[in-house]
């Protein structure tokens, strides 16, 4: 047998359609049959799952809307039966400072702490991630390993602290704890953020002038948006819905924050609890979560995914 | 060699002083203990298309990254254009760098990526744009401007990478491996363009590959590093007729030159597998039974059946690489030793088949036991 024998008997060959149209047909339509079954159970599985995350919101929601007195009894059944009304609302301005000054601190409170948050862990994130130094691994892990320690059991000390410093009772000295507490996280992500951007980029940059900060702004804080809207994300629902620093800090009824108010509609006045005020309170403090989180969502995905695939 | 050959070709410093282009003397690079960079020579003249190449981690790129500003240089000093730019901030040293992974600012358009570099030298806004529209005129971009990287194909990125570099009208141009990233065809048509630019340009460019198609179609001359030492420097011919070593040899030219083991004896003859061999060319060295290597590019080797007496080996085909051209036999001699054999005749070969390999001694070279060249002494 000569070569070209030897590959003509390995080559492969073009044959004619195998396939006959009924026999094709019936499998045809099997598939599409099965597919439609498929679908459907997925879908009903989902939409179940999301009637059950979203109950408790509308539950909230429209029991705050039930009329004075209905709204002194509990909750049963959510919604209003008397006609629709803004009562709860009022009743839960009349608590505390009223309701504006309290949503006030915790507004100031939680965006203080995201800027200075987001501030900090950019710039430490960027140092873990590009500078070499020594014991730069060590001190990584020190900042992560804090995470490990259950922040009530520092509680003391940092009042202590606040209290030497003259911040206790203000919402600044807040602020530091608060932003203490979320740095670990958040130097954490912005470091793989950065890790994610190729050093070629970096480079690019230097050769075409950019240094410091201008590298920093105009170039790399782009690229690392993701990272940071996941860092804000979570200073600001975490210092928004703080409670038990808020309360052991804050002495004065007009520094309250909302979730210290929260307690105190939710203790009621002289046993008489006004849920309708409970539901009301409950509403307003899920609003600007809602706000922050549907204006960074679609970074905030991305965030979560930074460094998993290339 | 001619007169124009050797002006276009870099130099090892200390053989012609030229203060137009890129300049190199003494540079070493160490990371901690681990020497990368063991103290480099070298001038590059003004104009023309330098190529550095050898395998991976011989410190091609660093070296460019050196003379790019992106790595300190640990001993020694670079001359741009007779101005010493060792310290200098990578911006201030007049060079553009076009990287692997294009390296283009993803969040910015393709106009802008051109514009970023001038803008952050506060260029006037219509200077910019006139640039601007220059670089993406010469590389025909213009239809992409308003795009983000992230809607063009590898090659248009590659072409933006270029433009970037284009705009910032450098007296160095600073290529690192840009084509590895692109498809076999994107490559060759990338590779005529960037041969293109250099001509309508004139700059001088750097271009690090470890594609020795593009270090031999693209380069005025080639400079071939190894564990950062340079091993040779000289023009695509003279590196590939011409190799000064054995690395070289077989380091330059595709598939590699066959380096056989052979031993010395006396002055004209040699014994390799086996078979006493006539010499290229006869050594005046009385050392007999020295151990050499004979180098023959597998083009240089012509398949017979007949063996003429010390111009001819025996082998057996291993197996054989079918390329529609040519057709790539790879043997082994009577002592085991790998042949690679370029066959163009129509008559077919099998495997297993004994063939008689003979060759022109003109074209065959000897290396002593380091691996350098012996020469004819005339």
């Amino acid at each position: 047998m000569t070569m070209t024998q030897t590959a003509r008997a390995q080559t492969p060959v073009m044959t004619g359609s195998i396939a006959t149209t009924a026999a094709n047909e019936a499998a045809k339509a099997a598939r599409a049959r099965r597919k439609r079954n498929g679908a459907m159970a997925y879908h009903t599985v989902g939409a179940a799952i999301v009637l059950f995350f979203l109950a408790p919101f509308a539950i909230a929601f429209l029991a705050s809307f039930r009329s004075g007195t209905e709204g002194m009894t509990p909750p049963l059944p959510p919604w209003p039966t008397t006609g629709f009304s803004l009562d709860s609302y009022r009743s839960l301005d009349t608590f505390g400072a009223g309701v504006w000054q309290h949503t006030l601190n915790s507004l100031v409170v939680s965006l203080a702490t995201v800027v200075l948050t987001v501030a900090i862990s950019l710039l430490a994130g960027y140092g873990f991630s590009r500078y070499r130094f020594p014991l730069k691994n060590t001190l990584f892990v020190l900042i992560i390993a804090t995470l490990m320690i259950p922040f009530q059991s520092i509680l003391t000390p940092l009042f202590i602290i606040l209290a030497k410093l003259g911040l206790n009772n203000s919402l600044f000295g807040l602020v530091l704890v608060y932003v203490t507490l979320q740095l670990p996280f958040s130097v954490f992500m912005m470091r793989n953020a950065f890790d994610a951007v190729p050093k070629e980029i970096e480079e690019a940059a230097r050769i075409d002038g950019a240094r410091d900060l201008k590298l920093l702004v105009r170039v790399l804080l782009p690229l690392v948006l993701p990272g940071a809207a996941t860092v804000a994300i979570f200073a600001f629902l975490n210092a928004w819905n703080e409670f038990l620093a808020a309360l052991v800090l804050l002495s004065s009824n007009d520094n309250y924050t909302m979730p210290v108010l929260m307690m105190a509609v939710r203790a009621g006045r002289l046993g008489a609890i006004n849920w309708g005020a409970v539901q009301a309170g409950v509403v307003v403090m899920t609003i600007p979560c809602l706000i922050i989180f549907l204006l960074l969502q679609r970074y905030y995905m991305r965030g979560l995914m930074a460094g998993a695939v290339k | 060699m001619s007169r124009a050959a050797a002006i276009e070709t870099p130099l090892e410093h200390g053989r012609r002083e030229d203060t137009g282009g890129v300049q190199l003397s003494g540079i070493r690079k160490s990371f901690g203990s681990l020497d990368i960079i063991h103290g480099i020579d070298l001038s590059i003249p003004e104009g023309a298309f330098t190529v550095f190449v050898g395998p991976s981690g011989c410190g091609k790129s660093t070296l460019l990254r050196m003379i790019a500003g992106l790595e300190e240089v640990t001993d020694g000093l670079i001359a741009i254009k007779g101005r010493d730019v060792t310290d200098l901030d990578p911006s201030d040293r007049g060079i553009a760098m076009v990287f692997q992974s294009y390296a283009l600012y993803p969040h910015m358009s393709v106009r802008d990526n051109l514009a970023f570099g001038l803008k952050m030298a506060n260029t006037p806004k219509e200077e910019i744009e006139r640039r601007v529209a220059a670089a993406s005129a010469i590389l025909k971009t213009d239809h992409l401007l308003d795009r983000r990287p992230g809607q063009l194909s590898g090659g248009q990125r590659q072409r933006v990478a270029i433009g970037r570099a284009i705009v910032r009208k450098p007296d160095v141009f600073l290529f690192d491996e840009p084509l590895s990233n692109l498809d076999a065809e994107l490559r060759v048509s990338m590779r005529i363009e960037i041969a293109r630019l250099h001509r309508e340009l004139g700059n001088t460019m750097i271009y690090v590959t470890h594609d020795q198609t593009e270090a031999m179609t693209l380069a005025d001359g080639i400079v071939v590093l190894r564990d950062g030492r340079i091993e040779q420097v000289g023009s695509p011919r003279e590196i590939y007729e011409n190799p000064a070593n054995s690395f070289v040899a077989g380091f330059i030219g595709s598939p590699r030159m066959n380096l056989l083991k052979a031993k010395r004896v006396g002055r004209q003859s040699l014994t390799l597998a086996g078979a006493m061999i006539e010499a290229p060319f006869p050594t005046d060295i009385d050392d007999a039974e020295e151990e050499i290597t004979l180098g023959i590019r597998p083009e240089h080797l012509t398949v017979g059946h007949e063996t003429l007496a010390g111009r001819s080996l025996a082998a057996t085909v291993d197996f054989s690489e079918y390329l529609g051209g040519t057709q790539y036999l790879y043997c082994q001699l009577a002592d085991g030793q790998a042949v690679t054999v370029e066959y163009r005749s129509s008559v077919p070969v099998r495997s297993a088949d004994p063939i008689v390999l003979s060759w022109s001694p003109q074209m065959t070279h000897m290396f002593n036991g380091d691996g350098m060249r012996i020469k004819p002494t005339h």
